[in-house]
C-alpha cells in the first residue's frame, strides 16, 4: 500500500517548519530545518525530502514571510501609481498626522514611490459612481512611455471612487495591457479592497504590486521544485485572514497572504479551541525580540478588516495580532537608577550575553537562564550551549549599580517584562470590551512558556495551555483550515433608510461573485458556506463595528444586534440613535478535508524526571524536577514546581501550580486547589 | 535614593500607569461621536492621584499636555479636597479656568478605595457645539457669552446617578445635543475604565506601595529633567512674532518670548505681549502655561512620559489681562492660533544653544474651514469642520515634512477626498502640494497644500487662516516659507482672497481654494546638495525658476547644469 500525506510548512527567518499528517498510518511528524532565505523553496524540498517520498503527497499548505521581509527590507519591486490628476497627491500626503505628539524634527513614514512615481491619468467619478469625466487615453499613453523607458515591473491603480463604479480601473487595464511590450504586474485598487479612502486603498494596491515579483518568483519556484519531485497536485497558501487559497489565485493577489506566516499560529489556536472545547483563548507567542498576542473569542479568530505596516496603511482582513516588544533578547538598563526592560533587543547577535557573542547587559533570557528555569543546553537560540556565567556577569553589571543582589534582579527582571506583557493583553481586551479571566492562555513558540503562567496569574486567568509540540505550532494550524474568500462593497446608507430586501439584494450579488471565486479554488457546491456581516455605526461615527447577520434575521434583529454588540465593546450604548451602514462584507468557505489526526497517546504511567536542578522562585531556592515531555504520562496531576523540557521549548511550573496531560498531548497548567 | 519601594515594583507601577492612560484614551477614542475627537484625536485623558498629579496621561492634542491636573487642582482650591464625594462625576468648560475654548469639555471624577479618596480620571474632549451664536463656533466673536455656554465645575452625576436635569441642559443649548451626549458618555467610560484599573493595581500593590512608588517615579522624572536643563547655556533668549489679527480688528497681534535659563531651572515671561483683544485670540492662563509646556516638552526629554515629576523647574509668567491671562469677558474661540506662535517661539528662541535639537518655524495654524448648509441630496443640514496641513521646518541633515498637521494637533488626519465627497455636496477636484512653498535652505521647510472644494450646495463658509505676517521664519540662514491664502471664486465671477471669513454666503457653484504655508528653511540654501534640489524638482516640490532662484542651482534637461551653477551660487554668495 503507497503512502499518503498531507503537509505543511511555516517558512520563517531561521527555522522552516514542516509537520507531516501520515494519513494510514495515523501520525503526525514534526520536521525542523534551518531555512534558505536565498531561496526559501530550498528548505521546504530539502525538509520533505529527507522524511517522505514526495510524490506520495495528497496535499501541500505553507506560510512564508517571504512577502513581509521583502517589504521590511524594501527589496520589493520599483512601482509606478497612476491616480486620478488633481488629487493623486492624496496619496504623497498621506493624510498628514503624526505619529508622535511632541517631536519638532518630525519625519514622515517612509513610503513604497515617491512623487515622481506618481503619474496623473485624467478621469473622474462623483461620489455614486457617476462619470464626470472620461478616461484620458493620451494620458495614458504617456505612462506607457515612461513605463517602457524605465522599464518598470509593476503598476499600480486608484481612481476616485472606484470601489463605487470600477469602470475606469478595469478600461485603463485593459489598454495598458493591450500596449505593453512586456509583463507587466497591475494592481486595481478596487480589486483589492471595495472600500473608499483613496489613500488607503493606492496603498495596498501598491504593497500588492511592490511585492508582487517576488511572491511569484518564489511560488513558481516552489512549485517547480516541488513538481520535479513528483508533486502534481494544488500547491495552497496561507492568506493573512486565516484561510488558504491556491497559489495560482496568491500571485493575483499577494498582498493578502503578507502575514502569512504569523497568522498560522492563532489558526491552530482555532483548531486546538474546538479540540479541547475551550471557546476563549489568548494565543501569544514570545520570540527574542517580540511579543505576539492574537485573541480567539467563542471560537473563532478576531479577524479585523485593515491594517498598518510601519505605518503603512493596508486595507486587507487579517487576523487581528497584536505586537509589542518584548521577548527573551529585551535588555535591562538603567535610567537615572531606575530600572527598565525592552524594548531594545539584543536581537540575535549579539544576542544573549549567555550567547557568548558579546553581549554584555542582561536580557530576559539571561535572567531565565541565570534562575534556573531555563536549561543550559536549551536550544533556544539555535545549538549552542548556554553560558551561565556570561548571564551572572551581565547581571552584575546591572545590579552592583543599584546595590542589589542577582537573584533580586533577575527575578525583577522576568516580573517587569511580565507586567508589560500581561498589560499589553489588557489593552487589547480593553479595546474588545472583553475580559481575561474568561480565556485561557495559550502559549507556543519559543521563550513563552517560561512566562505564560506568571502572565496569566496577573490577569487572573484560570489556565494555560502549552499544545503538541509548541514548536511547530503555526504549521500544524494551517493543515485546520479551509480555503477563504473575504468580499465587500461599501454600502453607505442610513439603516432607515435600507429594507431587508436591500440588504438581501447585496448580500446576493457577493454570494454569486464568491460563488464564481471559490469555483475557481475548484470547491464543490455542497463544499461552499457563507457567512454575511455589515460594518454599521451610529450616525456620524467613524470607527464601526461589525456585525454578524444570518440568513433569518430581521432589520430589528440586526439593530438590535447592533447596540448589544456595541455595548459589550464600549460600555455603553444609544439603543435609540440612528445607524448607518458602511461596508457589507461576505466570508466565503471552501471547505478541505482533514486528517483529523491526533497526537499520539504517550504511554508512559511512571513519571520519570530526567535532571533536576535549582530553580528560584520568589527569592527561594527550589531543587525542581526536570521532565522530558515526551516521557510524561497522560492525565496524571503533577505539582510545581517543575521544569518541562522539550526540543525548542521550556515550560516553568511554578510552587502553587499543577499541571496535566491530555489524550492529545496538550499541557493543562492551573492553579493548585 | 529611596529605599522603601524596591526599583522592580517601581518600575511595574509605572508601566502599570502609563498603560492605564493608555486604556482610557482608546476607550474614548474608539466610542466618541464626533470626528474633531476620533479623526482630530482633539483630546487626552488622565490618571491623577489624590493630590491631582499626573499618574499617566495619553493625549491626542499635544496642546492639553499637562492641563487637566490643573482643572482639578482649581476646583479643590476653591471647594476643598473634602468636596468630592463618592460617585461624582464633574464636568467644566469656562475659558478662565480650563484655559481653552468654551468646546473643550473637561470630565473629572474622584476614584475612591475603601472610602479614601486615591486618585481621579479626568478627560478633555472638544464637543462639537456648545451654543455658541454660530454653528460649530464663531470666528468673529467679541466676548464669551457668544461663544456657547459656560459652566465653572459643575456635578454630571451625584451619588453614581446622572444628574438628568443638567444633562438635558447641556443637550437642548448645543445644536447637535445627540452627539453631544454620546461624547460626553465616552469621556464617562474612559473615566471609568481609568478607575478601574487604578483600583485593581491599589488591590495588587496595596496603597502604600503605590504612594512610595509614585514618589519615587516623580523624583526620577524630576531629577532626569534638571539634568538636561542644566546642559544648556545660562542666559536669557527672545523671539517674537505676529498673529495676522484677532479676527475682528486689523491690526497684527504682538506675541513677545523672554526665556531664562538659570541652573536647572527655566522660566518663559511673555511681557510684552499683546494686551487682551477684541476677537477671540485670547486665552486663559492654564492653557498657556500648558502650551510652554508643550514647547518645553519638545526639547527637554521628549520620549519620557509626562507625570507629577515633569516640569518641577519650568515656570511661566504673563501679564493680567493680556492674551496669555485673559480675564471676562474676552472671547477665547481661536485661543490656540497664538500658542502654536509661542511653540516655534521658544524653539526659535533657544536655538543658539541646541542648534542640533532646534528646527525651523512650522506653517502655524490650524487652518480651519467650515463648510456647511443644506445637502440637496437628502436636505439634511450638514456642517463640515476641517483643519489643514502644511509645511513643517527643516532641521539639521533634514527637510521638514511636506503637508503636516500643525504643532498643537495631533493625531489629526485629512478626510480622504472620497469620503467628503460621500458624506457632503463638495466636489474637491484638486488637493496638492505648493510648489516652491517650502522656505528655501540648505534643510529646506516642508510645501504647504492647496485643497479645492466645489460647493454643490447653497450655504455658508467660514475661514480661520493665519500667520501671513508672521510666516515661518528660517533659522541659520534658512529662509522664510510662503505664508497662506483662500481664494473663493463665486459663480457670478467674483473673486475674493481672504484669511478670515465667518459665515460668509455662498452660493451653489462657488469654489474655494485654500492654501496653506511652507516650514522655513534651515542653514544657507546655497549650501544645499545639488543632487537634492534636483530630486526636488523631479518630485515638483521646488520648480526650475526655484531651484535658480533660492538654491542657485541650474537644471537644464532634467540634469543639473554644474558649470552654470558654480558660477551663479559664486555670483549670488559674494
Amino acid at each position: 500500500m503507497s503512502n499518503s500525506y498531507r503537509v505543511s510548512a511555516d517558512i520563517g527567518g531561521t527555522f522552516t517548519d514542516i509537520v507531516i499528517e501520515d494519513l494510514n498510518k495515523k501520525e503526525l511528524k514534526n520536521v525542523k530545518v534551518l531555512s534558505t532565505p536565498e531561496n526559501p523553496a530550498n528548505a521546504v524540498v530539502e525538509g520533505l525530502k529527507k522524511t517522505i517520498n514526495i510524490n506520495e503527497i495528497d496535499f501541500i499548505v505553507h506560510g512564508t514571510t517571504v512577502g513581509l521581509n521583502a517589504f521590511l527590507e524594501r527589496k520589493g519591486s520599483k512601482v509606478l501609481l497612476l491616480m486620478t490628476k488633481g488629487v493623486s497627491d492624496s496619496f504623497i500626503i498621506s493624510r498628514g498626522d503624526r505619529k508622535e505628539l511632541y517631536n519638532v524634527q518630525y519625519k514622515k513614514q517612509k513610503l513604497l514611490i515617491s512623487r515622481s512615481d506618481v503619474v496623473n491619468i485624467e478621469e473622474r467619478l462623483n461620489w455614486s459612481g457617476e462619470i464626470l469625466k472620461e478616461l484620458n487615453y493620451q494620458d495614458l499613453d504617456l505612462a506607457i512611455e515612461k513605463i517602457e523607458a524605465e522599464n518598470i515591473p509593476a503598476i499600480a491603480i486608484c481612481f476616485i471612487h472606484s470601489y463605487v463604479n470600477p469602470i475606469h480601473e478595469i478600461e485603463a487595464k485593459k489598454y495598458l495591457q493591450s500596449k505593453l511590450k512586456n509583463e507587466v504586474e497591475i494592481s486595481l485598487s478596487h480589486e483589492l479592497a471595495r472600500e473608499w479612502r483613496e489613500h488607503e486603498r493606492a496603498s495596498t494596491a501598491i504593497m500588492n504590486s511592490y511585492i508582487g515579483p517576488v511572491i511569484n518568483k518564489y511560488l513558481r519556484s516552489l512549485k517547480s521544485q516541488l513538481g520535479e519531485g513528483g508533486y502534481s497536485k494544488q500547491l495552497y497558501i496561507m492568506q493573512s485572514n486565516g484561510g488558504i487559497i491556491r497559489a495560482e489565485t496568491a500571485i493575483e493577489q499577494p498582498v493578502k497572504t503578507l502575514l502569512s506566516g504569523p497568522v498560522g499560529g492563532t489558526i491552530g489556536g482555532v483548531a486546538l479551541s474546538n479540540a479541547i472545547s475551550r471557546k476563549n483563548l489568548v494565543c501569544v507567542d514570545m520570540g527574542g525580540t517580540s511579543f505576539d498576542m492574537s485573541l480567539i473569542i467563542d471560537g473563532k479568530p478576531s479577524i479585523t478588516n485593515e491594517t498598518e505596516l510601519e505605518h503603512l496603511p493596508l486595507l486587507i482582513p487579517l487576523v487581528d495580532i497584536h505586537t509589542i516588544g518584548a521577548g527573551g533578547g529585551s535588555l535591562t538598563w538603567l535610567e537615572n537608577n531606575a530600572i527598565r526592560v525592552g524594548p531594545q533587543s539584543a536581537g540575535a547577535n549579539p544576542g544573549p550575553a549567555c550567547y557568548g557573542k558579546g553581549g554584555e547587559y542582561p536580557t530576559v533570557t539571561d535572567a531565565n537562564l541565570f534562575l534556573g528555569r531555563l536549561g543550559k543546553d536549551s536550544k533556544l537560540g539555535g545549538w549552542m550551549q548556554l553560558d551561565v556565567d556570561a548571564s551572572e556577569k551581565a547581571l552584575t553589571r546591572i545590579s552592583k549599580e543599584i546595590s542589589m543582589n542577582n537573584i533580586d534582579l533577575a527575578e525583577g527582571i522576568i516580573s517587569i517584562i511580565n507586567a508589560k506583557m500581561a498589560d499589553a493583553i489588557r489593552t487589547i481586551t480593553v479595546k474588545k470590551g472583553i475580559d481575561p479571566r474568561d480565556f485561557s492562555l495559550v502559549s507556543f513558540g519559543g521563550a513563552g512558556s517560561m512566562h505564560a503562567v506568571a502572565i496569566a496569574e496577573e490577569l487572573e486567568m484560570n489556565e494555560v495551555i502549552v499544545p503538541n509540540n509548541p514548536g511547530t505550532f503555526s504549521a500544524w494550524g494551517m493543515l485546520q483550515t479551509d480555503i477563504r474568500k473575504d468580499l465587500s462593497v461599501n454600502f453607505f446608507n442610513a439603516f432607515s433608510s435600507v429594507s431587508l430586501d436591500d440588504l438581501k439584494k447585496q448580500f446576493e450579488l457577493l454570494k454569486a461573485e464568491a460563488i464564481q471565486l471559490l469555483e475557481i479554488e475548484n470547491v464543490e457546491k455542497r463544499d461552499m458556506s457563507f457567512f454575511f456581516n455589515a460594518d454599521m455605526r451610529y450616525i456620524g461615527q467613524e470607527y464601526y463595528v461589525n456585525i454578524s447577520i444570518g440568513e433569518n434575521d430581521s432589520m430589528e434583529t440586526i439593530n438590535k444586534n447592533f447596540h448589544e454588540t456595541y455595548l459589550k465593546q464600549y460600555g455603553h450604548s444609544t439603543p435609540s440613535g440612528p445607524l448607518e451602514f458602511i461596508n457589507i462584507r461576505l466570508i466565503a468557505e471552501g471547505f478541505i478535508p482533514k486528517g483529523n489526526i491526533a497526537a499520539q497517546k504517550q504511554t508512559a504511567n511512571e513519571l520519570v524526571k530526567s535532571d533536576q536542578r535549582n530553580v528560584v522562585f520568589k527569592g527561594e531556592s527550589h531543587t525542581c524536577p526536570v521532565y522530558e515531555r515526551t516521557t510524561l504520562p497522560v492525565k496524571k496531576e503533577i505539582h510545581g514546581p517543575c521544569i518541562i523540557e522539550e526540543e525548542t521549548s521550556t515550560t516553568v511550573i511554578p510552587p502553587s501550580y499543577f499541571f496535566f496531560l491530555d489524550d492529545f498531548n496538550n499541557l493543562f497548567i492551573q492553579r493548585k486547589k | 535614593m529611596n529605599r522603601s519601594i524596591d526599583p522592580i515594583t517601581t518600575e511595574i507601577i509605572r508601566n502599570a500607569f502609563i498603560s492605564i492612560a493608555q486604556d482610557m484614551n482608546a476607550v474614548l477614542i474608539r466610542s466618541a461621536y464626533t470626528p474633531v475627537i476620533y479623526e482630530g484625536k482633539d483630546c487626552v485623558v488622565a490618571l491623577l492621584d489624590e493630590k491631582g498629579n499626573v499618574l499617566g496621561q495619553s493625549s491626542g492634542l499635544p496642546l492639553f499636555l499637562g492641563n487637566l491636573e490643573i482643572c482639578v487642582k482649581e476646583t479643590a482650591n476653591i471647594h476643598g479636597w473634602d468636596y468630592f464625594k463618592k460617585g461624582d462625576i464633574f464636568f467644566v468648560n469656562d475659558s478662565y479656568f480650563t484655559g481653552t475654548h468654551l468646546n473643550d469639555i473637561t470630565i473629572f471624577a474622584p476614584i475612591f478605595h475603601e472610602n479614601t479618596l486615591v486618585g481621579f480620571s479626568a478627560s478633555r474632549a472638544h464637543w462639537l457645539d456648545v451654543g455658541a451664536k454660530d454653528p460649530g463656533g464663531s470666528m468673529d466673536s467679541t466676548n464669551i457669552y457668544q461663544e456657547g455656554f459656560r459652566w465653572p465645575p459643575t456635578r454630571l452625576y451625584e451619588n453614581g446617578s446622572p444628574r438628568t436635569e443638567i444633562i438635558e441642559f447641556l443637550k437642548i443649548n448645543g445644536r447637535f445635543g445627540y452627539s453631544l451626549e454620546g461624547d460626553m458618555n465616552a469621556q464617562i467610560a474612559a473615566g471609568k475604565t481609568g478607575e478601574k484599573r487604578f483600583i485593581d493595581t491599589i488591590k495588587r500593590f496595596g496603597i502604600e506601595n503605590v504612594k512610595l512608588a509614585r514618589d519615587e517615579i516623580f523624583r526620577q522624572t524630576e531629577e532626569l529633567e534638571r539634568q538636561s536643563v542644566m546642559q544648556l547655556k545660562d542666559g536669557e533668549y527672545f523671539a517674537e512674532g505676529y498673529l495676522d489679527n484677532d479676527g475682528v480688528g486689523l491690526d497684527p497681534v504682538l506675541i513677545k518670548m523672554k526665556v531664562v535659563v538659570k541652573g536647572e531651572s527655566i522660566h518663559i515671561d511673555l511681557d510684552g505681549s499683546s494686551p487682551q483683544t477684541n476677537g477671540p485670540v485670547n486665552c486663559g492662563f492654564a492653557q498657556t502655561i500648558s502650551a510652554c509646556r508643550v514647547a518645553f516638552k519638545l526639547l527637554i526629554n521628549p520620549k519620557r512620559p509626562v507625570d507629577g515629576g515633569t516640569f518641577k523647574t519650568f515656570t511661566v509668567e504673563a501679564p493680567e489681562g493680556s492674551i496669555f491671562k485673559a480675564q471676562t469677558p474676552a472671547a477665547c474661540q481661536w485661543y490656540f492660533s497664538s500658542l502654536g506662535l509661542v511653540i516655534d517661539a521658544f524653539v526659535k528662541a533657544l536655538s543658539p544653544v541646541i542648534k542640533d535639537a532646534s528646527a525651523a518655524a512650522h506653517y502655524g495654524d490650524s487652518m480651519v474651514i467650515f463648510i456647511g448648509g443644506v445637502d440637496p441630496r437628502n436636505n439634511v443640514p450638514f456642517l463640515s469642520v476641517e483643519p489643514t496641513c502644511g509645511g513643517w521646518g527643516g532641521f539639521n541633515q533634514f527637510d521638514g515634512a511636506d503637508g503636516l498637521i500643525n504643532n498643537v494637533n495631533g493625531g489629526f488626519k485629512d478626510i480622504p477626498v472620497e469620503v467628503f465627497e460621500g458624506k457632503y455636496p463638495v466636489t474637491i477636484h484638486n488637493y496638492g502640494f505648493r510648489t516652491d512653498s517650502g522656505g528655501a535652505g540648505k534643510y529646506r521647510g516642508g510645501c504647504g497644500l492647496y485643497r479645492e472644494y466645489t460647493v454643490n450646495a447653497d450655504g455658508f463658509c467660514s475661514l480661520w487662516f493665519e500667520r501671513s505676517v508672521t510666516t515661518a521664519w528660517g533659522l541659520f540662514g534658512g529662509k522664510d516659507g510662503v505664508g497662506p491664502n483662500v481664494k473663493i471664486e463665486y459663480p457670478d465671477g467674483r473673486i475674493e482672497n481672504k484669511l478670515k471669513a465667518n459665515g460668509q454666503v455662498i452660493t451653489k457653484g462657488t469654489v474655494i481654494t485654500t492654501f496653506t504655508g511652507g516650514g522655513g528653511g534651515f542653514e544657507n540654501p546655497f549650501e544645499r546638495d545639488v543632487n537634492r534640489v534636483l530630486l526636488d524638482y523631479q518630485n515638483n516640490y521646488v520648480s526650475i525658476e526655484g531651484a535658480a532662484n533660492d538654491y542657485g542651482v541650474v537644471i537644464e534637461n532634467s540634469t543639473v547644469n554644474m558649470e552654470k551653477t558654480q558660477a551663479l551660487r559664486n555670483s549670488r554668495n559674494s
